[in-house]
């Protein structure tokens, strides 16, 4: 039986390195797109944003906030607007992200204790630049109007840590856990990788069985594997998954370490999860492949399948947003519980017992997919059997 | 010409009807994906986000601050809990963070000292992160605010003056074209357009490789009357149809029910969608030239999805992308029509305010249109 596996194994890597739709899938693209990936968040944040300042109010203050915002990593000041009119259209022209309006006689009602309004513009239909200009706006004018009531209450004879506790009576420190500097490359590009990986692998496993008939190899590959579907999806099995060690080191080795998102310690917890993924993918292939006899048919139903993984997932959007059914749908992919677990283990480095539910659950979709590939399988094969036998 | 070309629409409409994987992608995906990914967003942004709070105070105020965070719409109070439970509950991925909340807290803001409170969130995730962290500071401000309030009161001053003083310079938030800054009008409007694509592509491409895979590129081309620009709008006008339609369903039905505005002006939108498509026409009937396998064709482009979406400027700025990629963007249809879409749906801009990106989706145009030609004539030669 053992013997029986290796020849199918070592049959089923031929067609690998042979079938261009095999080869350039699995060996050929993960490079060129893995690399790709995170190439484009290189900068791993967005800077110097171009924003406006319409200034009404033309004084030193105006001025040192001006100042002020430059500074930010975020906000680069790149035009003048005189009215609202013409900063919208800056902004409709896609020539600034967002401006900084200054009211008329904003320093005179500073001094004179009237409050002013600053007002902050940003395109929100451009949610990232937008937020990102927001965000470092409201921190310098926030600070400005500390720096000001600071002054006051200095000026009246107050001591300076008594007035910095009536500006800021309970300090928040923020810990941004796991990704600190939100570095948009360290965020996205593991995701967009394991998502494309997890396309690759079911992208080729819909192909395995289907194309066999197609092709007409299958009867040899029944008397291979002694018309034994169990000796058939094994030994198939085991070639896609050592084939998927190579993108395994792939990443780890080579991608994530040059580009900076590695984790040290987590690499065996790392490759059983990445095990579990790449079993329950080519569970789920060979189940299609087994059920849809049209190989087109099984190429698209395993497109459509798995195209959405990464918004179903939750990776941008909280799955806790979506409607019901859209996070029914999302646990019905394997990707969902291995992200939850991704998230764990790999960049919140936690031990592997946090991420049980979530193993469990791709061990589910493993049994699942697999017992229906074996079983649908030895039944088209014992039809197919039966149908030589009574055929002269 | 136009007897050709009528004739060249019929045979593309009975080649798809034939083929199972073509009437899949270009009849139910477009419709099917539009519906899907519109519907995660539905809600268009996320609400309570689940926090633990670690109160060590115990007191009136740390408890009015709790109160004041899960009365917010986008933090939920999950449990005041110890820090090692709180910490547990991050870590099982029941919660996204936790406050903590020092000892004598309420004591030190009585007697004029600074009280801290830490607040520590799973910045593996950016949103949920991002929008607790900004609550939590609202919150925090909006109670310092309170306490200033209060000083001034005690030190003898009206309501309104102490009112004045509290807040010198005030911060007035002006979101434009997206006033709620959620994340559904942000993204519905591009995941439409990239469907529309997506699927015009994936299914004009498979079918041209399929018709190397079958050997009718000869009939393709003698329907045409061996010419070549028949051959190429021929067959595409069935596409710009089917896809002109799904165009001007995306936008009345789709953003009607996902509530999504519509700002600028329809006609200049219909131009250019128009361009867009007239664009990605000759594009997937290249792409598809360039195979001899409609399932290797239909593989291949079901990666091209998430490079091209990540740099066309929509979720990430081209600024911001490395020069290669640039001007790789730049080849692409997508990226400038993306830019006239969105200022014309989302932003009530025209396309004379872009007048340059107009320009550059009329040069692709022109440019996929020739080097299209150009293949065509290579393969219809070596056919004959």
């Amino acid at each position: 039986m053992i013997s029986t596996i290796a020849q199918i194994a070592l049959r089923e890597w031929k067609r690998i390195l042979t079938r261009p739709d095999h080869c350039l899938v699995l060996l050929v693209l993960p490079p060129l797109l893995f690399f790709f990936y995170a190439y484009i968040y290189n900068k791993e944040q967005a800077e110097d944003l171009p924003i406006a300042i319409w200034d009404e109010d033309h004084s030193p203050v105006s001025r040192q906030i001006a100042f002020m915002l430059e500074q930010t990593s975020s906000i680069h000041i790149a035009a003048q607007a005189g009215s609202q009119q013409e900063m919208e259209q800056l902004m409709q022209q896609q020539k600034i992200i967002g401006a900084v309006h200054f009211p008329k006689g904003m320093e005179t009602d500073i001094k004179s204790r009237h409050p002013v309004h600053v007002s902050i513009y940003s395109n929100a239909a451009s949610l990232v630049p937008g937020k990102l200009v927001y965000k470092d706006a409201s921190t310098v004018l926030i600070t400005a109007g500390a720096g000001v009531n600071l002054q006051k209450m200095m000026k009246t004879g107050m001591p300076e840590g008594k007035a910095m506790s009536l500006i800021m009576p309970v300090k928040l420190t923020v810990y941004p856990l796991y990704n600190p500097a939100y570095n948009y490359q360290h965020y996205l590009v593991p995701g967009l990788i394991t998502v494309t990986l997890q396309m690759m692998i079911i992208m080729v496993a819909v192909l395995l069985i289907n194309m066999e008939w197609k092709e007409g190899t299958m009867e040899a590959l029944c008397a291979l594997a002694g018309n034994s579907a169990g000796a058939i999806v094994t030994g198939k099995t085991i070639a896609h998954l050592t084939v998927s060690w190579v993108n395994y080191v792939l990443i780890t080795g080579i991608i994530f370490p040059y580009f900076g998102l590695s984790h040290p310690g987590t690499g065996p917890q790392l490759f059983l999860l990445f095990n579990l993924l790449a079993l329950a993918c080519i569970g789920i292939g060979l189940m299609i492949s087994v059920l849809a006899a049209d190989v087109m048919l099984a190429l698209d139903t395993g497109l459509f399948y798995t195209s959405p993984a990464f918004v179903f997932s939750g990776f941008t959007f909280p799955r806790w947003g979506m409607p019901w059914y859209d996070q029914y749908y999302a646990n019905l992919m394997p990707y969902t519980p291995f992200l939850d677990a991704f998230f764990k283990l790999y960049f919140m480095e936690i031990p592997l017992k946090y991420a049980m539910p979530e193993i469990t659950r791709l061990l589910l979709f493993i049994g699942f997919t697999f017992f229906v590939a074996v079983f649908f399988l030895q039944i088209k094969m014992n039809k197919s059997v039966k149908h030589a036998a009574v055929t002269p | 010409m136009p007897p050709l070309r009528h004739s060249l629409l019929l045979r593309e409409v009975q080649r798809i009807a034939k083929d199972h994987s073509l009437l899949l992608t270009l009849l139910i995906a477009p419709l099917l994906y539009a519906f899907f990914y519109g519907s995660i967003y539905s809600y268009k942004t996320e609400e309570e986000v689940p926090i633990c709070v670690v109160d060590d105070d115990h007191s009136g105020l740390s408890r009015l601050l709790v109160q004041q965070i899960n009365n917010t719409q986008m933090v939920h109070v999950a449990a005041v809990t110890s820090l090692d439970a709180a910490k547990e509950s991050m870590y099982r991925g029941e919660t996204q963070g936790f406050l903590y909340l020092q000892k004598d807290l309420e004591k030190k803001v009585l007697s004029l000292q600074q009280a801290d409170m830490v607040l520590a969130v799973n910045a593996a995730r950016f949103l949920p992160s991002s929008d607790v962290m900004g609550t939590i500071t609202q919150v925090g401000l909006t109670v310092g605010a309170g306490v200033r309030l209060q000083y001034l009161q005690k030190k003898g001053m009206n309501s309104e003056a102490a009112m004045q003083e509290v807040m010198p310079i005030k911060p007035d938030f002006h979101p434009l074209f997206n006033t709620r800054v959620d994340y559904g009008t942000f993204l519905i409007p591009g995941l439409l357009a990239m469907i529309l694509q997506q699927t015009l592509l994936l299914g004009l491409s498979g079918g041209t490789a399929a018709e190397r895979q079958q050997n009718t590129i000869g009939q393709w081309a003698r329907a045409a009357g061996n010419h070549l620009s028949a051959a190429l709008w021929g067959k595409g006008a069935f596409y710009f149809i089917l896809f002109a339609v799904y165009a001007f369903f995306f936008l009345t039905v789709n953003f009607g029910i996902l509530d999504i505005p519509l700002r600028g002006n329809v006609w200049e939108l219909a131009l250019v969608t128009a361009i867009f498509l007239l664009s990605l026409i000759p594009m997937g009937i290249f792409i598809g030239l360039c195979f001899r396998s409609q399932l290797l064709c239909t593989q291949i482009m079901a990666f091209s999805t998430y490079p091209i979406f990540l740099i066309t400027g929509y979720s990430w700025p081209i600024q911001q992308l490395p020069e290669p990629l640039k001007l790789l963007s730049a080849t692409l249809p997508i990226t400038p029509f993306i830019s006239l879409y969105q200022g014309i749906t989302q932003q009530g801009a025209g396309i004379t305010d872009r007048m340059p990106v107009m320009l550059h989706l009329c040069a692709l145009w022109l440019g996929y249109t020739l080097i299209c030609l150009l293949r065509m004539k290579r393969t219809f030669r070596n056919i004959a």
